[in-house]
């Protein structure tokens, strides 16, 4: 029934990446008479789905473009006053005006410090941009480290203890299970292969196979929906007790069941590094190495002393060391771990304990330890069986125990990045054959992996906490966190004043963030960043735009967008976690620019080049790609923009096949199966036992007492600052008491991306006919029992006083515990009358206060206690 | 001559609306009409309830009741089993959409062709352009045609139906985790017969006896 | 900020049982729409002129009644037949649908139509019309016009609260019972007291039979299926409770009881025979209204 009629001068398909998540698959947009008009996968691509599939909201992204809603000049705002609910009166301006206004706003700040301008990026409308970048960009203005970033639409619900872990364990930003050859997969708060998280349909699509295969799936999680909808086993866990669950499991492992796989303690893990009383590594008086103690010769030796052999490394007893009683961290470990039976972990977790019990020993069963596999003749230790958790269960005040206590039951069976293990989202990228650019992780201090590319900071070696702060997030301090936490907390005055941070923030300049109703509290958002002068790239006026912005520049969306740069890391951050060829893409234009809509790293590039820092900004291309050829490096003086910078670029990391690639639009080659499973080619170090968290705390508890930093009054809990994997209790469920009973938590759509499908028509659409998209989740019985039925309007409101309204919905999938809120709705910006008014924002009810934030990694506390009631 | 079938693997499908996405765009479709859709649902009782998630599209039926309902003969099942409408023979009596058992038609008529996907904002590039690729005639009743023209052009150039992208449904091709298969019934070879054998595949409410040629497995 | 919420409320989740919460749409029982929502109303409309006019003509056999024959050929042709013709989308295509007589009931419905037109202005104009031949033929033609409109919603298996064996009965009754009505109005009109007062027997009778077989068509709904009887339940709540009460009970059953009470032996009176045949018009309109608007579909899944 397609009609084509003479009208039809063009009807094409163009290659380019989608840009609706962070995902990054492949996509083809269909473009009829200059008009983008369908979206589809790419089949050559193992970047996405199966074949040529992509997900609903990928294919929905054509209304990024078609949006009239989208802004198409400068906009500024003509009222001083700020604030939520208070019209910005915008008023419409050249771009020279505005750029004009941006190079000496800053220019000024500069000489005073550079840190006074925050930066926003990444995860905040999708990831379309080059992803890396923007962190060079501020540092080209002297910025420091990750302390200046804030983030929006993931915002620091997203995964600081996950990436820190990821890092440290894995070399990589997060991890996946081995799909290909697993039997047996625990997702904690996670929808790895469900439709969210990292390379979320190359995991649908590998998921997919291997659940046909016949894998059993075990998904703890408040709610079975998404992920525990489509599991083999749903486990309903209240938010933030999975590692009360896990460690119950370690437990069964280590004391009950006694199996574990020894040689890869020995060999891959600090389990066998001899530690002195205090917890802290016995090193080596001249090299500063740890220590380990050989059985066979009966001496102490350097960890990596070739002298020993794995299999002798004593993992129990008691040594003497220049005269010190030392013994391997293992032995504590090992006795700390006895107080975690499955029954306790069953009274937190409401997890029954024979069903905690039943993992537990499925989880041995399937882990074959001692098997081997042989694929395309090398041979591998074989594993079946992974633990992998996200943004859910890490979300939490003690988000950093939770994800190592979920690792911690591959480490004692030997289940990391091997064959049907868990393994790095990945850490290692071979150059193009006949081109440059080659990314392999290093083995750093203590034997640890250091990965080869990481957003923000390296997470190993850790940096000692220092003083005084120099930037907005006090990374000085807070040292683990990917993005740090204080920009957003209520006593951020306090804690500048106090740790030495003497400049106040003047400037955020970033890519459409909508941080002020994404993260937590909105007013406390309002406060500490309106009075900035906030420039922000965007799409459509969002929330966060017409309460505080400034400056609204239009930016382009990934339809119209030239970014050869988009997915060149796409084996961190995009790529294929199993055995598969590598493919990145480019992203191209399918279509012309909205308005006079600009893509925001060539407005970078005219800002850097009005301020006067573009040269360092352009050195610092040159030595993240290391290119070397002099034809190729960008000189001193050279203003290109982005496209023409890609020339370069690309010439040096595809070599001769640059234009097939350009003119292809993807780039693809083999990936060595080592590469996948590299654990036991690396020869590196798990650290278990986190032994840094003991100088951590004492560096901080230093500074806090030198500063008068009142942490106890702000109850930041130090003592999480432990290196055993432990139980503590998540601030939320601190809260709770007869009044405020249930933890509200929130999740993943598989139709959204954090707030801005909420504007995508498409969207919109079908999330009416979903169920719980747009309303809010109660237990079927709990909500009967209250008197609540589906189609209620309700209050949810938190200790605070803090409320949202939203529509009931029950279900029976739910722990009758906790109410569950989808993405970031309950949004109204006038810009995006789409979105307005649909489904309920949770973010609004999470306190902003220091002590909802995970002390070690920075990480929100996403559960919340509240009480709902009738609106 | 084949007889066009499917088999959606419910066990893969993760509930995405790609499908539905998808098929909208292939085929232009106006706010609020669906020839692709998804059904989510929930048995049991917690703890151990289980959601459940079915896509549905027009079943194509052997026996169809549309096709029984319909006065004028403008619906009817075409040789190769798919369920096509002449929009040249409709009158828009809606028989067929008030018969069908799994109601997976739309009657085109103003109410439809005047909604906007940015309500009040005037109609998109795309939903213009999209008036001309793909016209629908005013007071006749639309629905999935298993992408016949796809199909057809495909095997024109001698490309395979349920193998060849250029040749199989858009809703097939989106899929990104490979839960639709597409192919033929009467042959007893094909990939989608030999699922249906093995994975015991079903007819969605088999009882309505009209035949339907999509199956499920899970 | 967010008062947006009762809109949101206003689509996920309709009070008034016009609509359906659209994720529940063949999730849950879902209803039909197409026959009786928007321009589907014409067919309600049609279908119900296309029944009385019939029943008019049946019962004007038996009293060899030539006004009442000519009126109630006019009837079903002129406001039901142009009715008909509003509702569909393609009307100049009308002449399409004689196609099918072998499987549309729809289709044999037009032949029908087309066949008491033709027979029926014959016997208008032929003298001597009311012969036994004419009689029977058009008497026929007469009861399956009037069961024309369910019969067309009886076929679909697809709604079992028209799929059910009663409906037929219900509407042929309902149909001769209108009929009745208008015909012994029209004797009143023209002061025909004695045959108004004749008639007045079978008025009761077919008053209860209709009443019966209403009781009938609720209880075997009610037993049938789990869908059907959903449609019963729907006619119970919601908007159509009003309905259901005031236009089943009150003008279907009480107030034709009253009146036939009153009347009761042959008392009667034309201004409450035309109360009467108000009320019973609107009932009948309701009763119509009530099972199209409260057919649903069995869900899916």
């Amino acid at each position: 029934m397609t009609y084509k009629t003479d009208e039809i001068w063009e009807d094409k398909w163009v290659n380019t990446t989608c840009g609706v998540c962070y995902c990054g698959c492949g996509a083809k947009v269909r473009v009829v008479n200059g008009v983008p008009v369908k979206i589809e996968g790419i089949k050559e691509s193992t970047m996405g789905g199966t074949g040529a599939g992509l997900c609903g909201k990928g294919v929905a992204g054509l209304m990024y473009y078609h949006d009239p809603n989208r802004i198409k000049k400068p906009l500024l705002r003509t009222n001083p006053e700020k604030g939520i609910g208070v019209d910005p009166k915008w008023k419409e301006i050249e771009w020279d005006e505005a750029l004009d206004m941006i190079a000496t706003k800053m220019k000024k700040i500069m000489e005073d410090d550079p840190n006074k301008i925050l930066f926003t990026n990444q995860t905040m409308r999708a990831s379309d941009g080059p992803h890396n970048h923007p962190y060079f960009y501020a540092q080209a203005y002297g910025v420091k480290n990750n302390g200046n970033f804030i983030i929006g639409g993931g915002s620091l619900h997203c995964g600081n203890a996950c990436h820190m872990l990821g890092g440290l364990i894995h070399g990589a930003w997060s991890i996946a299970p081995d799909w290909r050859y697993t039997k047996y997969v625990l997702k904690w708060g996670s929808s790895k292969g469900t439709g969210s998280g990292h390379s979320a349909m190359t995991n649908a699509r590998l998921r997919a196979d291997a659940v046909r295969r016949g894998i059993k799936e075990i998904v703890f999680d408040p709610m079975g929906n998404f992920a525990g909808g489509k599991a083999t086993e749903w486990l309903a866990i209240l938010p933030g007790t999975d590692a009360a669950v896990g460690l119950a499991i370690a437990n069964y492992i280590v004391n009950i069941r006694g199996e574990m796989d020894e040689l890869y303690l020995k060999a891959k893990t600090n389990f066998v590094y001899l530690i002195k009383d205090d917890g802290t590594y016995m090193r080596h008086e001249k090299s500063d190495k740890p220590l380990v103690y050989d059985t066979k010769d009966g001496k102490v030796k350097e960890y990596d002393d070739t002298s020993a052999a794995w299999e002798d490394l004593a993992l129990d007893g008691e040594y003497e060391y220049n005269g010190e009683t030392v013994r391997p961290c293992f032995v504590p470990f090992k006795e700390h771990l006895k107080q975690f039976t499955v029954e306790w972990a069953a009274d937190i977790s409401t997890v029954p304990a024979a069903k905690i019990l039943e993992v537990a020993k499925g989880w041995v069963d399937n882990a074959q330890i001692g098997s081997t596999i042989t694929i395309e003749g090398k041979t591998f230790p074989y594993r079946p069986v992974s633990s992998v958790t996200f943004r859910g269960s890490q979300g939490h005040t003690n988000g950093i125990h939770q994800v190592a206590a979920i690792d911690l039951m591959a480490q004692l069976v030997g289940a990391e990045d091997v064959p049907g293990g868990t393994l790095g989202w990945p850490a290692i990228r071979r150059a193009y054959p006949g081109g440059h650019y080659e990314q392999t992780c290093t083995v750093g201090t203590d034997g640890v992996i250091v990965p080869s590319v990481f957003y923000s900071h390296d997470p190993w070696p850790v940096h000692a906490p220092s003083y005084p702060a120099t930037n907005m997030g006090c990374v000085d301090i807070w040292t683990h966190c990917t993005l740090s936490h204080i920009p957003y907390v209520n006593e951020v005055d306090y804690i500048h004043e106090k740790l030495g941070m003497k400049s106040k923030p003047e400037m955020i300049f970033g890519i459409s963030a909508n941080f002020v109703i994404s993260n937590s509290d909105w007013d406390v958002a309002v406060k500490n960043f309106k009075d900035c002068f906030v420039v922000q790239m965007d799409l459509w006026v969002n929330e966060t735009d017409q309460a505080i912005g400034d400056l609204i520049l239009p930016d382009v969306s990934y339809l119209e967008k030239d970014c050869w740069s988009s997915e060149i890391d796409a084996f961190f951050f995009s790529g294929s976690p199993s055995y598969e060829d590598w493919y990145v893409h480019l992203q191209q234009p399918v279509a012309k620019p909205i308005g006079e809509s600009r893509f925001f790293m060539d407005v970078y590039i005219d800002v850097a080049n009005r301020v006067g820092v573009l040269d360092k900004f352009n050195a610092k291309l040159n030595d993240y790609y290391g290119i070397k050829d002099p034809e190729l490096q960008i000189k001193p003086g050279e203003v290109l923009d982005w496209k023409q910078i890609g020339e370069r670029v690309l010439k040096w990391v595809y070599g001769d096949d640059k234009e097939k690639i350009q003119k292809q639009g993807y780039a693809t080659w083999h990936k060595p199966i080592e590469d996948v499973y590299w654990r036991w080619n690396i020869d590196s170090r798990c650290p278990v036992y986190m032994e840094y968290l003991i100088h951590d705390r004492r560096n901080m508890e230093k500074i806090f007492e030198e500063t008068g930093f009142d942490y106890k009054k702000l109850e930041m809990d130090m003592d999480q600052y432990t290196p055993l994997p432990s139980w503590f209790w998540p601030e939320s469920h601190k809260d709770l008491d007869n009044e405020f009973d249930l933890l509200a938590f929130s999740y993943r759509d598989i139709l959204h991306t954090n707030n801005t499908t909420f504007q995508n028509p498409y969207v919109d659409e079908v999330s009416q006919m979903c169920p719980y998209t747009f309303t809010i989740t109660l237990n079927t019985t709990m909500a009967k029992q209250r008197g609540f039925k589906d189609g209620d309007i309700i209050w949810i409101e938190n200790k605070y006083g803090v409320k949202e309204k939203g529509i009931v919905k029950t279900m029976q999938a739910q722990s009758p515990k906790v109410i569950g809120i989808a993405g970031q709705g309950g949004l109204w910006a006038d810009g995006r009358p789409v979105a307005k008014g649909k489904g309920s924002n949770f973010c609004k009810l999470l306190p902003s206060k220091l002590k909802y934030f995970d002390p070690v990694a920075g990480n929100m506390e996403t559960a919340v206690a509240v009480k709902i009631y009738k609106a | 001559m084949p007889r066009w079938g499917m088999v959606i693997d419910v066990k893969r499908c993760i509930a995405c609306w790609g499908c539905t996405i998808a098929c909208k765009e292939e085929h232009f479709l106006p706010p609020g009409v669906f020839f692709n859709r998804v059904l989510i649902g929930e048995s049991g009782k917690f703890p151990t309830s289980s959601k459940l998630i079915y896509p549905i599209l027009c079943n194509h039926c052997s026996d169809a009741a549309c096709v029984e309902a319909c006065p004028t003969g403008a619906t009817y099942v075409r040789e190769d089993g798919i369920v096509a409408i002449d929009d040249e023979k409709c009158v828009g009596c809606r028989a067929c959409m008030v018969s069908c058992p799994y109601q997976q038609r739309t009657y085109y008529d103003e109410n439809v062709t005047k909604r906007e996907y940015f309500p009040g904002q005037g109609k998109t590039e795309m939903e213009i352009i999209g008036e001309k690729l793909y016209p629908f005639k005013l007071g006749t009743v639309i629905k999935c045609n298993f992408c016949s023209e796809r199909l057809e052009d495909g095997m024109k150039k001698g490309l395979t139906p349920g193998k060849d992208e250029d040749a199989s449904p858009a809703c097939v091709n989106i899929c990104p985790v490979g839960a639709r298969i597409f192919g033929d019934l009467d042959d007893p070879s094909s990939e989608i017969n030999r699922l249906i054998m093995e994975k015991k595949g079903k007819q969605l409410r088999k009882e309505f006896g009209t035949e339907p040629a999509v199956y499920y497995i899970d | 900020m967010n008062d947006k919420h009762q809109d949101l409320v206003q689509t996920m989740f309709p009070s008034d049982g016009s609509g359906i919460k659209p994720y529940e749409w063949m999730i849950s029982p879902t209803r039909q729409r197409q026959w009786i929502d928007e321009k589907g109303i014409f067919l309600w409309l049609a279908f119900f002129f296309s029944e009385i006019g019939a029943g008019l003509y049946f019962m004007s056999l038996f009293y060899s009644y030539k006004p009442g024959l000519v009126l109630g050929w006019l009837i079903t042709l002129v406001l039901g037949g142009v009715i008909h013709m509003l509702y569909l989308g393609n009307p100049k295509r009308a002449w399409r649908m004689i196609m099918k007589p072998n499987t549309s009931e729809l289709s044999r419905g037009i032949w029908i139509i087309g066949i008491f037109a033709a027979m029926g202005f014959l016997q208008m104009v032929t003298p001597g019309g009311f012969n036994a031949v004419f009689n029977v033929i058009m008497g026929i033609l007469c009861l399956l016009i009037i069961s024309h409109g369910f019969a067309t919603m009886n076929v679909i298996k697809a709604l079992p609260a028209w799929n059910s064996t009663i409906v037929l009965p219900l509407s042929i009754i309902s149909g001769i019972w209108v009929g009745h009505q208008l015909l012994q109005l029209m004797f009143a009109l023209s002061g025909n007291a004695a045959v108004v007062s004749g008639m007045e027997v079978w008025a009761a009778a077919f008053f209860l039979i209709y009443f019966l077989c209403m009781l009938l068509y609720a209880w075997g709904t009610w037993h049938s299926s789990e869908t059907a009887k959903a449609s019963v339940k729907r006619m119970m709540a919601g908007e159509l409770k009003q309905i259901t009460h005031v236009g089943v009970g009150v003008l279907a059953i009480l107030v034709p009881l009253i009146l036939t009470l009153i009347m009761w032996g042959g008392s009667t009176n034309g201004f409450l025979i035309f109360l009467r045949l108000v009320s019973v018009c609107a009932g009948d309109l309701a009763i119509r209204y009530l099972i199209m608007k409260s057919a649903v579909y069995r869900p899916l899944i």
